[in-house]
């Protein structure tokens, strides 16, 4: 009886080795190599199943893509399309600026690379039901960046409603900004166009242009399609004009009821190829208003080209240390114009990810200072970019908490002897302490004076000194002005000198993105100096010193003579 | 003996196991997935042809209804107080936008070629909140609002990828070819205006009811036979595992009512 169980089970385990087997080989044949690498490289992250969940995606934002939906956000592809192969190979070797995603090109060959491309296709079907290639965006018609081509595009950012999302300033913090998110429910915010090394496929012209045309797949970024289809650039752009006149003439009306038709006839022309029912007469004007659209494109990526400089600024250390600037007059206010006279100094941030709570999904790129000073005091401008301005603590259903923004500007107590004597510890202080001034969103005009031994280890100053203060939030960036004694009586007090060069470092919280106590973003120890005013005693001494060395060099000739004579 | 029993437990607990994960990887439970057949649906004149009627209602506590909150273009959009659409449940508990359809039928009548697929955008709102299209159709989206909205159709797993247009105020009417791929029910969101949301279902065939706000759903011209009658609710889920299998004869009139919960 018991012998018959055996034999009856082994029966049954061999028939559904069988099926499983059998289960098994129907699966695609998968690149061998390929699949070594991903799960070598890759499935941390991304999961040994393409499905984004690997070991460390749970504190990633954005989160790892999800190999298996088909939803990939940078492509050279229209809307609805998957990528090319080169597409992903690209995001591979480059890696993705502003999130986790690294770049592969100095850890793996080109060859494993192509071989990383081959398997995560194989997560999701619909690669394989492509018999052809998809559709790749044309890139024809570029029109060279110029001054002119971006004071087109600013047109047009307005005419396409960039602003909704990415502000007027470009800033990403246009009004929608607060409730974007992507498909699977995470908050998701519109990229900030004037720091484009953050852009998830690249700054390039080219790169810029596919994400405008073909949309970002999984996020808010439509893909686009003309906002005056069938208009000419200047008739696109009376259009505009028209539109946003409280009354016009009864000519005006004319023209714009004329316009308007002429636009409402091209975007019936573009339903009829959307459709595939177009005829030849109509396809050739779709033709023509796509050139017209292209055209339009190429200005409005131009004008998000100059949003940006043209690269990322160098931080500010060594020579690119933040110099403040002798002036004999009083010291400029925040809005006075003397300011744009200065080249700001950038100081980077990063997430702070040492104490819990931890930030690892920063929203704050950097902090950018200028500063003047005079024989007795010193202003500081600190600018940094905030997508929301957020006042006080709110609870949202759908986005959680945020919290009040506010920023701190770190200082030694003591200022180290020499550049290579050590500094206080980086976040706030240890053994040494870090004098401190904070500021925060609902209180614009005053900035706190702290004395901390560490982040969580932070004391208001008892005496309180005379720091004038005054902040502004306008499209999605604060500036924030401080003006301050050089000297003061209080010993837990920073002392400024000329010439001495001073380390300073940064902690930023987004509110909006969740920062609040050590959950914040922060730079490590940089350095400024009162830059020296140039001495008018150059004007005497080395002329005297020249005048000596002369008189000397005469003497010391006569001296030979009479000795030789 | 003993090794013996423990070999015949190890095969068997190996075997339950490799069907546990055969079976997880296939029967992945998919709350927006509609059951069709494998079969390409073949279209045919329907001669006294049944129907299958009924209602569809919510059971539990009802939640409150959700104001939604309106933080966008006031002037055009905050007019009239909007609701929270994903679950609308009626007088005597009728839930309305529930999907009622046939899931295995092969052959049948062809869609209703009059029939408007269209999703409106007046006031910032979707009109209406569920509807079907037939795979293969653009869909028409209206903007009677002098604000510019985005049409963004979720993707998903076995839906294939999303498409995400941008409709500006100057575009009153737009053609929305789906992505490829596209099958079952999906999202629809404007991201410019996060609270408009509506679903779409791209259907291969034509036996699909949205019930309205009595609850209230027709499948008529059904041909004679039996079929396995499925729902679907973006917050109650579907049947796909326990279909209800209803029997249509020729000119007949059937009556099937269902009964959601919220699935947690």
């Amino acid at each position: 009886m018991r012998t018959s169980i055996f034999v009856l089970s082994i029966i049954i385990f061999l028939l559904f080795s069988v099926i499983f087997i059998s289960y098994a080989q129907e699966a695609p044949e998968v690149s061998e190599r390929g699949k070594e690498v991903y799960e070598e490289s890759c499935a941390h992250c991304h999961g040994v199943e393409g499905r984004g969940d690997g070991s460390a995606a749970k504190n990633l934002l954005p989160q790892p893509r999800d190999f298996t939906g088909g939803i990939y956000k940078i492509r050279s592809t229209a809307s609805g399309e998957l990528p090319t192969d080169k597409d992903l190979f690209d995001i591979i070797s480059k890696g993705m600026p502003g999130s986790s995603m690294p770049e592969w090109e100095s850890a793996l060959s080109a060859d494993d690379r192509w071989e990383v491309v081959s398997y995560i296709k194989t997560f999701y079907e619909g690669f394989k039901e492509n018999e052809s290639p998809p559709k790749e965006i044309s890139l024809d018609g570029k029109i060279p960046y110029s001054e002119e081509s971006v004071e087109i595009g600013k047109f047009f950012y307005t005419q396409f409603a960039c602003f909704e999302c990415h502000g007027n300033a470009g800033r990403g913090d246009g009004t929608s900004a607060p409730t974007l998110q992507d498909e699977w429910g995470f908050k998701s915010w519109p990229a900030n166009l004037t720091e484009n090394w953050n852009f998830r496929g690249g700054s390039s012209t080219e790169d810029i242009y596919k994400r405008f045309i073909g949309g970002i797949a999984g996020s808010a970024m439509p893909m686009f399609e003309d906002a005056s289809f069938g208009l000419t650039i200047e008739e696109a752009q009376r259009y505009g004009q028209l539109e946003n006149k409280v009354e016009m003439t009864d000519t005006e009306d004319e023209e714009f009821n004329t316009l308007d038709e002429k636009m409402g006839n091209a975007y019936d022309i573009l339903d009829m190829m959307t459709e595939g029912l177009a005829n030849e007469e109509q396809k050739q004007k779709h033709a023509e208003a796509m050139k017209i659209f292209q055209e339009k494109s190429w200005h409005i990526t131009n004008y998000v080209k100059s949003l940006a400089p043209e690269k990322r600024p160098e931080p500010a250390i060594g020579k690119n240390a933040l110099r403040s600037q002798y002036t004999v007059d009083t010291l400029p206010t925040i809005d006075d114009a003397a300011w744009g006279t200065l080249e700001a100094s950038y100081f980077p941030l990063v997430g702070q990810i040492i104490v819990e709570p931890r930030q690892f999904n920063p929203t704050i790129d950097s902090v950018n200072v200028k500063s003047f000073y005079n024989d007795t005091e010193v202003a500081f401008l600190f600018i940094w970019d905030d997508r929301t301005n957020n006042t006080e603590e709110q609870e949202n259903e759908d986005f959680g908490k945020t919290y009040e923004d506010a920023i701190a500007i770190q200082f030694p107590v003591k200022i180290p002897q020499d550049p290579t004597a050590p500094k206080p510890y980086f976040l706030w202080g240890g053994k040494k302490a870090v004098y401190l001034w904070q500021w925060k969103a609902s209180a614009v005009n005053s900035v706190t004076e702290l004395t901390a031994k560490g982040i969580t280890n932070a004391e208001v100053q008892e005496v309180q000194g005379d720091i004038q203060a005054e902040g502004k939030y306008t499209d999605g960036q604060y500036r924030l002005w401080v003006k301050r004694a050089l000297k003061t009586d209080d010993k837990k007090d920073l002392q400024i000198e000329p010439g001495v060069f001073v380390p300073i470092a940064f902690s930023v919280w987004d509110g909006a993105n969740g920062d609040i106590d050590t959950k914040r973003v922060i730079s490590s120890w940089y350095s400024f100096v009162l830059e020296p005013v140039p001495s008018s005693r150059r004007f005497i001494y080395p002329p005297i010193v020249a005048l000596l060395s002369l008189g000397i060099l005469v003497g010391l000739r006569g001296f030979v003579y009479r000795r030789n004579s | 003996m003993k090794t013996k029993m423990l070999i015949c437990f190890a095969l068997l607990i190996a075997c339950g196991f490799g069907l546990f994960v055969f079976a997880d990887d296939h029967e992945e439970e998919e709350m927006n997935k509609l059951v069709f057949s494998k079969e390409t649906y073949k279209t045919m004149k329907v001669n006294n042809g049944g129907k299958i009627s009924g209602v569809v209602k919510f059971e539990g506590e009802v939640p409150e209804k959700k104001k939604l909150a309106i933080n966008k273009d006031p002037a055009v959009c905050g007019v009239v107080d909007k609701f929270d659409e994903s679950l609308v449940v009626g007088e005597n508990m009728a839930l309305k936008n529930t999907i009622v359809y046939l899931m295995d039928i092969t052959q049948g009548k062809d869609f209703d070629k009059d029939a408007k697929v269209e999703l409106d955008q007046k006031e910032c709102r979707f009109n209406p909140h569920v509807q079907i299209i037939p795979v293969g159709t653009a869909l028409t989206v209206l903007n009677n609002d002098k604000a510019t909205h985005n049409v963004h159709i979720f993707g998903t797993k076995k839906n294939g990828t999303s498409i995400n247009k941008q409709q500006t105020r100057n575009r009153k009417r737009m053609k929305l070819a789906a992505a490829k791929g596209a099958e079952g029910p999906v999202e629809v969101k404007c991201d410019i205006h996060g609270w408009m949301k509506a679903w779409v279902a791209y259907v291969p065939h034509p036996y699909f009811a949205v019930t309205n706000e009595k609850g209230e759903f027709t499948l008529e011209d059904v041909p004679p036979g039996e079929y396995k009658l499925g729902y679907w609710h973006e917050t109650c889920g579907n049947n796909n595992k326990e279909p209800v299998v209803v029997t249509v004869a020729a000119g007949g009139e059937l009556k099937q009512d269902f009964t959601l919960k919220i699935k947690k």
